[in-house]
């Protein structure tokens, strides 16, 4: 299983939760992004994708919405065209062809989202768009958050979403099933959001399309990822002693400062003996397969490590929203004056009878 | 302006190919994504598909931080996406009860119902 999931994903053996090969940074400032795009076909494709949303969203003339979304795709399928084009020189064909249907799902079910005018499709096709998201996160190696986007959001927050559509909707009797409730069916506004929404677009692509040659590359990728290690020396020590590397007595030396007595650039790892008090060193031809910073290993570290004070601030995010949605939904219960004396009289009573 | 419109001008064949999928591609579909989320924001009249739409352009803001944690091949990018992830959280809480408590007042999810509050 882990066999083929690197396979298909086309990452190297052995170090599988290193970035893999297909998304080096290949431009230099000579060579820009924007040969990836001309940017007049890019404002193109933003103007007929424009149209083609506008002509889409919620309205009672159903033909117009049909054309808008056939336009939509065509935008669309156009771009993906024009990038697919471009990007099929390479040695690693299968992320580049993992990228584009994630990325024509994602972006087609957002656009239905927008365009449905059921709220309960529109939810429906919004977790649609979390997986095509979470395929994308998968190829960018973030594989715990594309684990975690799908149980909290596809899980959690849209359930919730869910029941509230449902609750909030009154079931339609047998005679109007069709009928779709007016604040659904006509959008406010169609054409000036599309104008100010593409405009936007077509700015922020030509903002990464002429900015992004001029990131400096990436440091060493092995150094970069396996250098958590060293804050990490209860798991190496425990990666090591599964690989019956530690004998009995055996421990891993640690530096002054706590940290593991490991060099990354060499791969060689300190031992120490307690019991004789010696020390040896295992090479780089040793260094077990399993020990590698994973992706897991990183989040965490950084969490804790870089972030400790956020984790603090979001855990109160959370518990003030949570008291407020239960003050705002709170429903107010007004009971009649002689009502509430005859509760009182009756808490007397018994009372008293307590006291007796 | 000018600059661009004279190199965009000059490169109308189909410019040098770039190999790999570079996080231009993926900076696009987060970009479209979030103006997505905007439009819908701004068409819709239903409260709870406008906050459905915030969602969405959390999911764009998302996509974005994994991709340029991915590019610095560092680890800051994801853990902002669990700061997002609980924000998105708390503030579909809140929006939730805010609809609920909204609709008791009108009957409607409509946001047009609530137009005198423009002032």
């Amino acid at each position: 299983m882990g066999d083929l999931y690197r396979r298909v994903l086309y990452l190297p053996r052995g170090i599988n939760h290193r970035p893999g090969p297909h998304l080096r940074e290949t431009t230099t400032r000579n060579n820009a992004v924007d040969s990836i795009i001309n940017p007049i076909v890019l404002y193109l494709i933003c103007a007929t994708g424009a149209i083609g949303i506008a002509a889409a969203l919620p309205r009672r003339n159903k033909v117009a919405a049909i054309t808008g979304g056939i336009v939509l795709a065509a935008a669309v399928g156009f771009a993906i065209l024009i990038l697919g084009l471009n990007t099929t020189e390479s040695g690693q064909p299968l992320p580049n062809y993992f990228f584009y249907p994630f990325a024509i799902l994602g972006l087609g079910s957002a656009a239905r989202m927008i365009t449905h005018p059921r709220p309960v499709y529109s939810a429906l096709y919004f977790i649609l768009t979390i997986i095509a998201s979470c395929g994308m996160y998968l190829l960018l190696s973030a594989e715990f958050m594309a684990f975690a986007l799908v149980i909290i959001y596809a899980g959690a927050i849209l359930i919730t979403y869910l029941f509230v559509i449902m609750l909030a909707t009154q079931a339609p009797s047998s005679a109007a099933e069709e009928f779709i409730d007016e604040t659904d069916a006509v959008a406010r506004e169609p054409v000036i959001s599309c104008g100010i929404g593409f405009v936007l677009l077509a700015i922020l692509t030509t903002a990464m399309f002429r900015g992004l040659g001029d990131l400096p590359a990436p440091p060493d990728q092995t150094l970069a990822q396996d250098s958590v290690l060293v804050n990490l020396p209860s798991k190496v020590e425990r990666v090591l002693d599964r690989a019956d590397i530690l004998a009995t007595g055996e421990r891993l030396a640690r530096n002054d400062d706590g940290t593991a007595a490991i060099d990354v650039a060499t791969r060689t790892i300190t031992i120490e003996n307690t019991d004789l008090g010696t020390t040896r060193t295992i090479e780089a031809d040793q260094w077990p397969e399993q020990l590698t910073a994973g992706n897991l290993d990183r989040l965490g570290y950084n969490l804790m490590h870089d972030h400790p004070m956020t984790i603090e601030i979001a855990g109160v995010i959370l518990l003030m929203a949570m008291l407020g949605a239960t003050v705002l939904a709170r429903k107010h219960i007004e009971l009649e004056d002689d009502l509430k004396a005859a509760q009182s009289r009756k808490l007397g009573e018994n009372m008293k009878m307590g006291d007796a | 302006m000018d600059s661009i419109l004279s190199t965009s001008l000059a490169q109308l064949a189909f410019p040098e190919a770039v190999p790999t999928i570079t996080l231009a591609h993926y900076l696009f579909v987060s970009a479209a994504m979030f103006v997505m989320g905007l439009i819908g924001f701004m068409t819709r009249k239903n409260m709870i598909i406008m906050f459905l739409c915030t969602e969405l352009m959390f999911q764009g803001a998302g996509l974005a931080l994994i991709a340029f944690g991915r590019h610095h091949l560092g680890a800051d990018g994801q853990t902002f996406v669990i700061f997002v992830l609980c924000v998105a959280a708390a503030e579909a809480a809140m929006a939730l009860a805010l609809v609920v408590l909204l609709f008791r007042h009108r009957e409607s999810l409509s946001s047009q119902s609530w137009k005198e509050l423009n002032g």
